[in-house]
């Protein structure tokens, strides 16, 4: 099912202005369609790793080959490191949606790059792109909220409204980071069945974050393992057995279940 | 060791140097008159007074290196701590376990005691402070006379009144809605999270200088550098509160912009969004309620301060007051200021549950 090498990651190396080593010499390759899933402890470097794939941060140093193509690591134009955000799209922890603005005009916002910075501030989108945006709704389940404002919806259904913001874009690859982390365990599901979905019927390729285990079996196609900002275990979720678990997240740890 | 605290050995020597030497210098200006105070602002070109001033200025800088030294080795000695020391102490000697005297035996103490007496005491002097001229009985009759004035104020001068104060209204209003836009603008270029590149930072950096001292300057020096400017009247009066308002709502703009969570804007830079559309989409939703609360009690005050400027010709109510006080006509004055207090009860009152109501 894995398709062609869509990123392929080599020696990546950040270090933050105050001297902190968050990644050292990663060097990964992501396949085309597969749900790649990265665990490690809190201050592991995920989320670091994430932000450097679509440049919200600068990488130190090292390559992220971005299909074939283009090193996403090394350009400095400002203009195609956001054409490069606009097809890498991000969810996120606390979804980092407008909480006064409604759902639809949410997710009208991952049409920003596409359209003149005049137009937008006037709020002048497109039908087509209203239309995208209403699809997505209903991809993700929530179509009938598109007129409420964000903030009166639930953490999960705000989660869903970011999923279709993300997939506004046209993304060919989905970064969550931590996407179920502040949500309750029964809505953790949904939210990862929908990303599943867009895994698997947009054939969008998905590298999350993720804490719990179960979630990782469940979910994952492949799962990658920081720690302390290097990487240490590469293979498939059902390999990840109490000793790797130890190794990863540090001795005398436990697995906590969710159902 | 020796290197790690040499800053705050050099803060510490400083501070207490100039301390020591500020008391010196307000002992021999005050009470051994070697240089009056008066001399020193007023008659500085007088060829005595200025060869004292030179010869206080020497004492100053040589009180100032004695004392400081004198810090120096008390707080090397470990004989006590100065208030430098106190101050300026490194974050890693300050967790040391150590047996503490009691304050009054501390020289920091001593040094905070002798600061505070010393300075009420020439602040009583200079402001002529005198207890036979408050309860003096001539002046209690001339205040009798203005208060017996206001308590029957003169209703003829009403529509007059009421027509000035509208003039300051509309002053105070156009104002405010002037500077809106010239503030909302500069607004984000003085706030330190957008304006981030070292450029960015230079504009910041002289931005917020810009506006403090802008600000610093009362709205009532502005309107007297606008009224020799475009003439005495309303029109200067508005330039004065228009420029004072520029730089607080600019000022208390960017500070909210400051406060905006990360969150938004990360969400819609990672769109691929541009620059402009980050500000416009991620901060400026945040920020709209709070400007708007702002706005209103800038427009509030600015009422205030409008009468104020009046005063120096500014136009409206304030002309009209300092007209009649001017030929002591209390009756007609004590309407004025009645009107005047209706109208500034009220707004205040409007402006409270308006922000209230935008929470």
């Amino acid at each position: 099912m894995a398709g062609y090498p869509i990123l392929k990651i080599s020696n990546l190396k950040k270090v933050y202005p105050n001297g902190t080593v968050a990644l050292k010499n990663i060097s990964f390759t992501v396949f085309q369609g597969e749900f790649l899933v990265i665990i490690g402890l809190s201050g592991s470097g995920k989320s670091t790793l994430l932000r450097c794939i679509n440049r919200l941060h600068d990488p130190t140093e090292g390559s992220i080959i971005f299909k074939n193509q283009e090193d996403i690591a090394t350009i400095k134009d400002p203009r195609k490191i956001r054409e490069i955000r606009r097809k890498i799209a991000m969810i996120f922890q606390q979804f980092n949606l407008i909480p006064r603005h409604t759902v639809l005009s949410n997710v009208l916002m991952g049409r920003l790059a596409d359209m003149p910075t005049w137009k937008s501030i006037l709020g002048l989108f497109a039908k087509e792109d209203v239309e995208k945006a209403l699809k997505y709704l209903d991809l993700v389940g929530i179509r009938e909220k598109a007129n409420m404002r964000v903030d009166q919806l639930s953490g999960g259904q705000q989660q869903r409204v970011a999923i279709a913001r993300a997939l506004a874009q046209g993304p060919e690859i989905l970064l969550a980071d931590e996407p179920v982390a502040s949500l309750d365990p029964a809505t953790c599901h949904v939210v990862m069945d929908y990303l599943k979905k867009v895994n698997q019927e947009l054939g969008i390729t998905i590298i999350a974050n993720l804490h719990f285990l179960s979630l990782v079996r469940e979910y994952a196609t492949r799962v990658i393992a920081l720690k302390a900002g290097e990487l240490v275990f590469e293979g498939s979720p059902n390999q990840i057995n109490e000793d790797w678990f130890e190794k990863i997240y540090g001795e005398g740890t436990r697995e906590v279940h969710i159902q | 060791m020796f290197k790690k605290d040499m800053k705050e050995k050099l803060k510490s020597f400083v501070f207490d140097g100039i301390m020591g030497s500020y008391l010196f210098l307000i002992l021999v200006t005050d009470f051994f008159p070697l240089v009056g105070l008066e001399s020193l602002t007023l008659d500085l070109f007088d060829e005595n007074d200025r060869l004292m001033l030179d010869y206080a200025t020497q004492w100053f800088l040589v009180v100032f290196f004695v004392l400081g030294f004198l810090s120096y080795v008390i707080n090397e000695s470990g004989l006590g701590k100065t208030l430098g020391e106190v101050i300026f102490e490194p974050p890693h000697k300050k967790s040391r376990v150590t047996i503490e005297r009691p304050r009054w035996a501390q020289v920091w103490f001593w040094q905070i005691i002798l600061f505070l007496f010393f300075t009420v005491l020439v602040s009583i002097r200079v402001t002529e402070f005198s207890f036979s001229q408050l309860f003096d009985e001539d002046g209690f009759a001339g205040v009798l006379r203005l208060i017996n004035g206001l308590a029957t104020p003169n209703w003829k001068l009403l529509p007059k009144a009421v027509s000035s104060i509208v003039v300051t209204i509309f002053m105070a209003f156009i104002a405010t809605f002037l500077a809106i836009p010239v503030a909302f603008v500069l607004s984000f270029l003085a706030a330190k999270n957008i304006m981030k590149s070292p450029v960015g930072f230079t504009i910041y950096l002289s931005l917020r200088t810009i506006f403090n001292v802008v600000r610093s300057i009362e709205a009532l020096i502005w309107a007297i550098i606008f009224s020799v400017w475009v003439g005495i009247g309303p029109f200067a009066g508005m330039l004065a509160l228009m420029m004072h308002s520029i730089a607080s709502l600019a000022k208390q703009y960017s500070e909210i912009i400051e406060t905006v969570s990360d969150g938004p804007i990360e969400g819609i830079a990672s769109t691929g969004a541009r620059p402009f559309q980050v500000i416009w989409f991620a901060i400026v939703p945040q920020v709209v309620l709070p400007f708007i609360s702002f706005t209103i009690y800038r427009w509030d005050i600015n009422i205030r301060m409008a009468t104020v400027v009046g005063l120096v010709g500014g136009g409206g109510i304030g002309t009209l007051f300092i007209q009649y006080s001017g030929q002591a006509m209390w009756h007609e004055v004590g309407t004025i200021i009645l009107v005047i207090a209706f109208v500034v009860w009220f707004m205040d009152t409007a402006s409270a549950y308006l922000r209230e109501a935008l929470k």
